[in-house]
């Protein structure tokens, strides 16, 4: 995290959303964040209100489970995109124990940013994490014009 | 006998110009023979009337010195009485004619007999001249007159006795002349029966000859010429030909030659009937297609087996009858018409679809229709096959939901793999996870929880390779396997393989010695498998090589196969353990499980990710120590299996 071009605290500042059906995924996904200093994670173990928070929230990152019941992370991945402004760099993080090629591809095709097997090395997810709330950073920095 | 038969050979064996000279020669011969006869006849004939000729005048001369003589020996006895000049005419008229015709008689006469006679005729007359001249000189002389009357009687008498003598003679020669005139006569008829004999002869030999070279010609070369056109005849009709002489001659050799004409024509024929019948039996017997053949208009004229089986009509049932009776109704108004019409303008017409049998129900049938011509390219008629699709459809449609099932099936077992894999790795990743952060804020606890965390980890990670490698296995068999297969370069996997994995094999204490290809060696195979069947081969020699010294990977090009070795010189496995290496969770040694890190399933793993590839994995044991091996195709197998897509 050192040289980075975004201060620490600015990033665990960000908005994090995190959905997935298990409990334990999301309390895991949430001790890691606590411990790395996050402090405005918002968490639903019911994807059929994930769209309604996404809304709501606006979140800056999504930790987004697929494999869920009634609605996949796919459907809400597109859901997400329809919802979402054009321009709106707001990325969204895969996690999911399906590891086939086919469901990655998929996944990345329909607009996440990054994909993360289960299960996860949790320095790995943190560091990714991070990458990608600076990487948002510096594109709001640059869309509001020279600072 | 033989001399006979000798002959006709001889005969029968010149040709034919010398015959048709001998047959014109002959009669022409036996008529110049006949001329000849004939001339020689009538010469004889003209001959023969010579002679009578010549005797009528022999006895015409004869009689004529007898009365010449009689008539001037009477003239001069009366010129003697009367010393009357006028008496002495018929003496003057004998003196000046008898020469000429004694002259003429001497001519004339040839029979030896005659000639005595006429030899002594020409004496007395003499005499009787010289006694007439002695007469009537001494009738002149006065003095004979007054002296002896009787001198002049005497010389009277005397002559008259050489008159009767001569008369006497002139009869002998007359008779003499009668017998030759008789047998003359007798010749001449003798001749003229001979000339008419021979006339009939000549003519009957004459018309002999002709008939003889009529029946020459009728009998030996006409016969034998109606032979031969029986003989082409029956060549022409294909049958056997009557045998013939072998005779040397123009008809002979014709004979021969039309005979071997036809042993070659009736070889053929047999050779063409033989192939006809073996063609006709096995259209006839052909039991899976129906073949048969239709006239110009679509009348069924010829019906095999495989028609009788696929449409039920016997061959006598349907013959004669129009073909337009196997489409049914919704087809028979128009498609026969339109198949003759397309077989008739394309040569062929092909159609799939309904046919009637003879029971009524249909059968789905693939039928060819084929117009035939003849030599001048005249429409006879047209040969029309059909094949029975029904069983096809039917197994097409099986085979149709058979793969659908599969893909159903292989979908779902995709599906439960899938699904398989997520439940199995969600508690994975809370345990993991967990046990990670708990690693990590490891300060806080206390030793023995800090060993309870480790084992946990261990525990936890093992089953996740368990689990990892048990879903590939899995993806494998259910032909799920993702494999992305492309052209690679083995020296250069090996180089990367090489690199991972050194600080494995150093870590155990070994040499890795790395043994590349001289040549760019490429391999039809998927990267990441390939990496990962070597790495699970050089991590297990490390593994497993406690007492040895080195680890060596290497590859070389092994025909239409790269060959990849991995090779170690430590304990090695026992043979009887050979057999079951590749067996999932059979690892070697039950008792090293403690010791050595591991699933259970990589040498399973690997070598369902070979096979998937195309390749082959083994183990062989050199001298000394272990050496696996699994081999690549170079190229993409013909026929690529659906594998992975």
């Amino acid at each position: 995290m050192t040289g980075s071009l975004v201060a620490q605290s600015e990033i665990h500042a960000r908005r994090i959303l995190i959905v997935d059906d298990e409990e334990a995924n999301i309390l895991l996904l949430s001790s890691v964040l606590e411990r790395e200093g996050y402090g405005n994670i918002h968490t639903t173990t019911d994807p059929t209100a994930a769209l309604e928070a996404f809304i709501r929230i606006e979140p800056d990152l999504v930790l987004l489970d697929l494999m869920m019941p009634e609605v996949d992370g796919f459907q809400l991945l597109e859901a997400f995109r329809r919802h979402d402004r054009p321009d709106a760099f707001r990325p969204v993080l895969v996690l999911t124990a399906d590891t086939t090629i086919a469901a990655r591809r998929r996944a990345l095709a329909l607009g996440a940013k990054d994909f993360v097997s289960k299960p996860f090395d949790v320095v790995e997810i943190a560091l990714r994490i991070a990458n990608l709330l600076e990487t948002r950073i510096l594109y709001e920095r640059l869309r509001a014009g020279p600072a | 006998m033989t001399v006979l038969r000798g002959l006709t050979r001889f005969w029968a064996d010149r040709p034919l110009a010398l015959k048709g000279l001998v047959v014109v020669a002959l009669p022409l011969a036996i008529l110049l023979g006949a001329l000849v006869l004939l001339y020689a006849a009538s010469n004889a004939e003209v001959r023969a009337e010579e002679d009578v000729r010549r005797a009528v005048a022999i006895q015409r001369d004869t009689y004529q010195v007898h009365a010449l003589l009689a008539e001037a020996a009477a003239g001069v006895r009366g010129y003697a009485l009367t010393g009357e000049p006028r008496f002495l005419e018929p003496y003057r008229k004998a003196e000046a004619e008898l020469p000429q015709t004694m002259q003429r008689l001497d001519e004339a006469i040839r029979d030896p007999e005659v000639r005595g006679h006429f030899n002594r005729i020409n004496d007395l007359t003499v005499r009787k001249r010289e006694g007439l001249k002695r007469i009537v000189d001494l009738a002149d002389d006065p003095a004979a007159r007054r002296g002896e009357p009787s001198l002049i009687e005497q010389a009277l008498v005397a002559n008259k006795i050489v008159l009767d003598a001569m008369r006497q003679e002139i009869d002998l020669m007359q008779r003499r002349e009668s017998v030759l005139l008789e047998q003359r006569r007798a010749r001449v008829d003798d001749v003229r029966d001979r000339f008419l004999l021979l006339t009939a002869i000549s003519a009957l030999v004459g018309l002999l000859g002709s008939l003889a070279a009529v029946y020459l010609f009728s009998t030996g070369i006409v016969r034998r010429v109606r032979m031969l056109e029986a003989n082409a005849e029956l060549l022409a009709r294909g049958e056997a030909l009557t045998n013939l002489p072998e005779d040397a001659d123009e008809i002979g050799k014709l004979a021969q030659r039309l005979a071997r004409a036809s042993a070659l024509l009736r070889g053929r024929e047999q050779a063409l009937r033989e192939s006809e019948e073996r063609f006709r039996l096995v259209i006839e017997e052909v039991r899976d297609y129906g073949i048969f053949a239709l006239d110009r208009d679509g009348t069924v004229t010829s019906w095999n087996l495989g028609a009788q089986r696929i449409k039920g009509w016997e061959a006598d049932e349907i013959l004669g009858h129009h073909f337009s009776r196997f489409y049914p109704d919704e087809t028979r108004a128009f498609l026969p018409g339109e198949m003759l019409e397309r077989a008739r303008t394309a040569g062929t017409a092909e159609d799939e679809g309904w046919r009637l049998r003879k029971d009524g129900t249909r059968f789905w049938a693939n039928v060819v229709i084929t117009a035939l011509h003849d030599e001048q390219g005249e429409l006879r008629g047209f040969a029309k096959v059909t094949r029975d699709m029904s069983e096809r459809r039917r197994s097409e449609e099986a085979l149709r939901v058979a793969r659908e099932e599969a893909i159903a099936a292989s979908l779902a077992k995709s599906e439960f793999l899938s699904r398989t894999s997520h439940e199995l790795r969600t508690p994975m990743a809370a345990i993991l996870g967990f046990g990670q952060l708990l690693e990590l804020d490891e300060d806080a606890l206390d030793p023995r929880q800090r060993e309870a965390v480790s084992q946990i980890m261990k525990a936890g990670r093992h089953l996740l390779a368990l689990i990892n490698d048990l879903l590939d296995i899995s993806s494998i068999e259910a032909g799920g396997a993702e494999l992305e297969n492309a052209e690679i370069d083995l020296g250069e996997l090996l180089q990367e393989v090489h690199a991972l994995v050194a600080p494995v094999v150093s870590a155990a204490g070994l040499q890795f010695s790395l043994q590349g290809p001289e040549q760019p060696l490429i391999a039809w195979a998927d990267r990441r498998r390939v990496v990962q069947v070597m790495l699970n081969l050089v991590s297990n020699a490390a593994k497993y090589n406690r007492t040895g010294t080195m680890v060596r990977l290497s590859c070389r090009a092994s025909g239409r196969f790269v060959r990849v070795e991995v090779e170690d010189d430590g304990p090695g496995v026992a043979s009887a353990e050979v057999p079951r290496l590749f067996t999932p969770f059979d690892r070697l040694g039950q008792q090293n499980r403690s010791r050595i890190d591991g699933t259970g399933l990589g040498l399973a793993l690997s070598k369902r990710l070979i096979e998937s590839m195309g390749g082959k994995i083994g183990y062989e044991a050199p001298d000394h120590g272990a050496r696996f091996w699994f081999t690549l195709p170079v190229r993409p197998p013909a026929t690529k299996r659906g594998a992975g897509s």
